[in-house]
């Protein structure tokens, strides 16, 4: 039991509601419940004894789901289970990525966790946003004083369980740019077992031209490498323009240090992460690879 | 053995239906009109004095119905385990529910509140207010035993609680006389047995102190025995309800913790029952296996024969003794020496008081600890002598006939140790395996384990203090069916199955014709001893065995009286009591029992018939005694895994287990005894631990996102469950136990797997990915 000081319980009809609620609510103790996974996971741990409003997004309209030559964009209460559902994402090697992620969880959790509110947790120890990242998604916002925003997902995230969302603001939609060419992705998670968040994840992002030189690299990690899941430019300058060998695909995975700052607990120690970081890059690397046309 | 018709046969759960639709028998779910909900306010220190508390604020919550505090609780020192007197003198006396003065460990209860809902109660506890001076804590029994350490109990000098040892031979001579002398420290770590159902109880407690108690518990008359010392009223003032099952066990629910003093006495203050359920959390910091360091010395001769032995274990009990002064003689004698045969022995066990958690039971209860240490430096000795595990193993082990090493009353009547190791051997491909080339190339390398358990226990007949006797009551119904009584509770491994099937066996009835009653509690029970120390299916089981024996022999005397021939020419089966050799003369036993429950005369179409008074009465059978004796099962164990040598990550791929159980009752819930002790064994080798902050005792894994089990996708795709049946002679059919002997030896032969694939050897458990890669130099 950890939610003392709860007075209300919001469940908008649509999305304008929603944002009403949250604009009128700005001094408050007020948390948005996408899909209840994380929030579930705060409350038994007794981190929820200052809330005093919810606000139940999930009747409000923001589950629509585009997909076309622009790519994709996911309202953000569409669970994993639906986004498993697109031919899209089963089909094409530019997200195979994140079909990975996505597999992951638990069907209890896939059935429940929305794609708004696992980027909203901006929790490092989550899979889909590292997925989300190799593919360049971004984030859309609105309400607030901004009215409407996008952000980037790596500026989103702002640190450890903190996002870039302004007093009023809510997430309504995740994008993911079309892949212009031949392009791949994949995704890995290094987990205690099957029911755990990620000790080391790991996701990339290649494309290649006719000559299968990469000409586009994108390689994030997450699992407490960092505050929040991050890209590795290192190892993205490494390997655009290679011809993705074996000596380079080493050479990139062991560049991600540079981006990492791995943390250490009673799961594991930063020199484990490290380790281990560098080995799944260099996997999910492969896998990718081996998906490419 | 003559023919079985249902001992022996794989039949549905009787319990099967009703859990998978819900289990509305388990004690989680009693509800009683009126009832009020507790919760417990803990310690936040590790080690403090309790300067004053101040309960006004929680008091005045709307809601509240009663706050208690140590001031309200008797003040009674007692060990709280269940399978021995509650004063003991070979226990150490030293646990209290809830003292005023000081806490020892991070979790120890200080207070508690009584409210119309749980989140009331939790609410309440946060408004009391605790002032506490903090002391200096201790968390390593090596800090604990060394000069200047703080003292946690006044009668434990240098906060040793029990320090028992076993001699015998000439040590020295045993080591001059060896070849070679092996020697190695073996560490075990913290952790819960996770049953599925939390730790709860419903209490109702009147003014005049009779306790009505419905609890998840291992034990009935241990809970009854138990909570009316701790409450200082008398034993039979309390009644302990049988449920039908409780949610898991494992050693885990085998001891009164504060939980079920600290409802009833809020019972009593309220004048309404009290249900008090604890937390996940809670649970983590209620009871665990205690961890055991074992330093371990062995003289061998150039074949393998052992020439002496040397242990040194130190076990970390926590803040207070409870089962701690018994784990470490358990773990003394069937997890280290009694095992193998060795002329010069000795050992010395220690019991050290920490600011940890208590320890508690655990499905092995010290035999894990000990097994790992002598199951690897098994695996050490043969790969620095070069010798045949298998060959070697049996060199050392008992044989068939030789008294049994704990008490040499009883011999090893039945010991299937060899044909365990030949079939298991054969199963897993051993020779071939062992052969293998490991892979020179690759980031995954696969290697083979093996490990056995020699002795171990179906009860625990010769270790002082325990209770041992069990009891039944079996009735035969008018339709031909048995009802079966016993206190004996099922926590989940198939006790009722079991019994239910030794009973029809020995009746002559059908397969599902005999019922375990689903009422009963202390009051109207006969005794019977906890289940744990793999006890049931032989101990309960005799028991059960001769009241349905009993019964038959009355079923005889009715249907000989009615068939006009001596009850010794008699013979039941399948439901039907014929005469031998004449087949043709038959009654039903459903005609036998309406004969023997029916009226003085009997009204018939054809007019009154009078009956013969001698057939009259219920036919009931019952039976109260102490086993006959303590055969041991026996099992080796067989393991594949792979580890990727790039990350760390052990896979099990292929498990085999056989065991010398003496007779399989029931064939599918004994294999599923063995998966789920696998299950538990593997969580022991690679993941499972309960971790501490180390600065201030705080839990850090309290849930299971932070406490890692092996779950079904981590279990190996194949586990071969292999029984070896020697048909014990004291057993009921042939039965011997099964219970923890299968969680023992996961730990040592996954490490030895992991050795024969990597070439590393690991002595502290969990193995986890981390320390593979720091063994192989990698970080």
């Amino acid at each position: 039991m950890a939610l003392y000081k709860l007075k209300e319980f919001h469940a908008p009809k649509n999305m304008q509601e929603a944002i009403n609620i949250l604009g009128k609510s700005q001094e408050a103790e007020i948390l948005v419940l996408a899909g209840g996974t994380f929030l579930h996971g705060l409350e038994a741990r007794g981190l929820l004894s200052d809330v005093e409003e919810l606000v139940d997004i999930r009747k409000a309209g923001l589950d629509a789901i585009r997909d076309d030559d622009r790519g994709l964009l996911i309202g953000a209460t569409v669970t994993f289970s639906q986004i498993q559902t697109l031919p899209s994402v089963q089909r094409t090697p530019w997200l195979a990525g994140l079909s990975d992620a996505l597999a992951y969880p638990p069907v209890q959790i896939r059935n429940t966790a929305t794609i708004g509110g696992c980027v909203s947790a901006s929790c490092p120890f989550f899979d889909v946003p590292t997925a989300l990242l190799a593919l360049g998604a971004t984030v859309m916002v609105k309400g607030g004083e901004a009215g409407e925003r996008q952000l980037a997902l790596p500026d989103f995230l702002a640190g450890l369980f903190v996002n870039s969302l302004e007093p009023g603001e809510l997430v309504t939609a995740v994008a993911i740019p079309k892949c212009p060419g031949n392009g791949a992705s994949a995704f890995i998670k290094l987990e205690g077992n099957a029911n755990d968040l990620a000790i080391v994840n790991a996701a990339a992002y290649l494309s290649v031209d006719s000559q299968k030189t990469c000409t586009e690299a994108y390689v994030a990690l997450g699992g407490g490498v960092a505050e929040t899941a991050v890209l590795s430019d290192a190892a993205r300058q490494i390997l655009i323009g290679s011809k993705l060998d074996a000596a380079t695909l080493q050479t990139a995975s062991e560049a991600v240090t540079a981006d990492i700052s791995p943390m250490s607990d009673h799961r594991a120690s930063a020199e484990y992460r490290g380790a281990v970081a560098k080995v799944i890059v260099r996997r999910t690397l492969e896998r990718a690879i081996a998906r490419l046309a | 053995m003559s023919q079985l018709n249902v001992v022996g046969q794989s039949l549905e759960r009787p319990d099967a239906y009703d859990k998978v639709t819900g289990g509305k028998g388990y004690p989680v779910n009693v509800k009683l009109p009126g009832m009020l909900h507790a919760k417990m306010l803990r310690s936040p220190y590790a080690h403090a004095r309790i300067v004053s508390i101040d309960a006004s604020r929680a008091e005045r919550l709307p809601g509240v119905k009663a706050v208690l505090l140590p001031k309200d609780v008797p003040q009674i020192k007692f060990c709280p385990v269940f399978f021995v007197p509650v004063q003991a003198p070979s226990m150490v006396l030293d646990f209290d529910v809830m003292n005023g003065e000081r806490v020892r460990y991070v979790g120890q209860p200080v207070a508690a509140v009584a409210a119309i809902t749980a989140d009331i109660a939790e609410a309440a506890i946060d408004l009391i207010d605790v002032e506490y001076e903090e002391l200096p804590a201790v968390f390593t029994p090596e800090e604990a035993m060394a000069e200047g350490a703080p003292q946690l109990h006044d009668e434990a000098p240098n906060n040793i609680a029990k320090t028992p040892f076993f001699e015998y031979g000439d040590l020295e001579k045993g080591f001059a006389e060896a070849d070679f002398i092996f020697e190695g420290t073996y560490e075990t770590q913290r952790v819960h047995t996770c049953y599925l159902e939390p730790r709860v109880c419903v209490v109702d407690m009147d003014r005049q102190d009779n306790v009505t108690i419905h609890v998840t518990t291992q034990h009935l008359f241990g809970t009854r025995e138990k909570l009316a010392f701790a409450l200082g009223i008398p034993e039979t003032k309390v009644k302990v309800v049988k449920s039908p099952y409780i949610g898991g066990g494992f050693g885990g629910k085998l001891e009164l913790t504060a939980m079920e003093p600290v409802a009833a006495l809020l019972s009593k203050k309220c004048g309404r029952p009290v249900r008090l359920e604890q937390t996940r959390q809670e649970d983590f910091i209620t009871t665990t296996r205690n961890p055991i360091k074992v330093y371990l010395k062995t003289g061998v001769k150039k074949d393998g024969t052992f020439t002496a032995r040397y242990a040194k274990s130190i076990l970390d009990c926590g803040a207070h003794a409870t089962h701690g002064s018994e784990v470490i003689m358990v773990h003394g004698a069937f997890g280290l020496f009694f095992n193998y045969h060795a002329p010069h022995q000795k050992w010395e066990g220690y019991t050290v008081y920490t600011n940890n958690m208590i320890g508690g039971g655990y499905r092995g209860y010290g035999a894990p600890q000990g097994s790992f240490a002598v199951e690897s430096q098994i695996d050490e000795i043969c790969t620095k002598l070069n010798l045949d595990p298998i060959a070697m193993r049996l060199q050392n082990a008992r044989k068939q006939g030789e008294p049994h090493p704990f008490n040499p009353a009883f011999t090893l009547a039945t010991y299937g140790l060899a044909d365990c190791l030949r079939e298991g051997a054969a199963k897993i491909g051993w020779e071939k395996a062992r052969r293998r080339d490991k892979g020179s190339s690759g980031a995954k390398k696969r290697g083979i384990g093996l490990a056995v358990h020699p002795v171990w226990v179906s009860g625990c007949m010769g270790f002082p203090d325990i209770y041992e006797h069990s009891g039944a009551i079996v009735k035969i119904n008018r339709d031909g069916t048995a009802d079966l009584a016993t206190a004996s509770m099922d926590i989940g491994s198939g006790q009722i199955a079991t019994l239910t099937q030794i009973a029809a066996e020995a009746l002559g009835l059908p397969a599902g014709a005999v019922r375990m009653s689903s009422a009963g509690d202390t009051d109207n029970l006969p005794f019977d001893a906890p289940t744990h120390a793999s006890r049931v299916t032989y101990s309960s089981g005799n028991a059960v065995k001769e009241a349905a024996l009993s019964a038959k022999k009355r079923l005889l005397e009715v249907a000989g009286s009615m068939l006009e021939v001596s009850p010794a020419d008699l013979e039941v089966s399948d439901g039907k009591v014929s005469v031998r050799g004449t087949p043709s003369k038959t009654l039903s036993v459903a005609e036998i029992a309406q004969r023997a429950e029916s009226p003085f005369v009997q009204m018939t179409a054809q007019g009154p018939q009078p009956t013969v008074m001698e057939e009259k009465g219920t036919i009931i059978g019952l039976s109260s005694l102490a086993p006959k004796s303590n055969p041991t099962p026996c099992a080796a164990q067989f393991v594949e895994v792979e580890v990727d040598t790039e990350t760390g990550e052990v896979a099990v791929l292929h498990a085999v287990y056989a065991h010398d159980i003496g007779r399989a009752i029931n064939p599918k819930a004994a294999e599923g005894q063995v998966e789920g002790g696998f299950q538990q064994g593997m969580g022991y080798a690679l993941m499972e631990h309960i971790q501490f902050d180390p600065e201030t005792g705080s839990c850090l894994t309290t849930d299971f996102l932070d406490y890692k089990m092996p779950t079904a996708v981590e279990m190996p795709r194949k586990i071969d469950s292999i029984f070896i049946e020697t048909d014990e002679p004291t057993g009921p059919f042939g039965a011997k136990s099964l219970g923890e002997c299968c969680v023992i030896t996961p730990a040592p032969a996954i490490a030895n797997a992991i050795h024969d694939a990597i070439g590393v050897r690991f002595t502290q458990l969990p193995i986890t990915p981390e320390k593979i890669l720091r063994g192989l130099g990698k970080i």
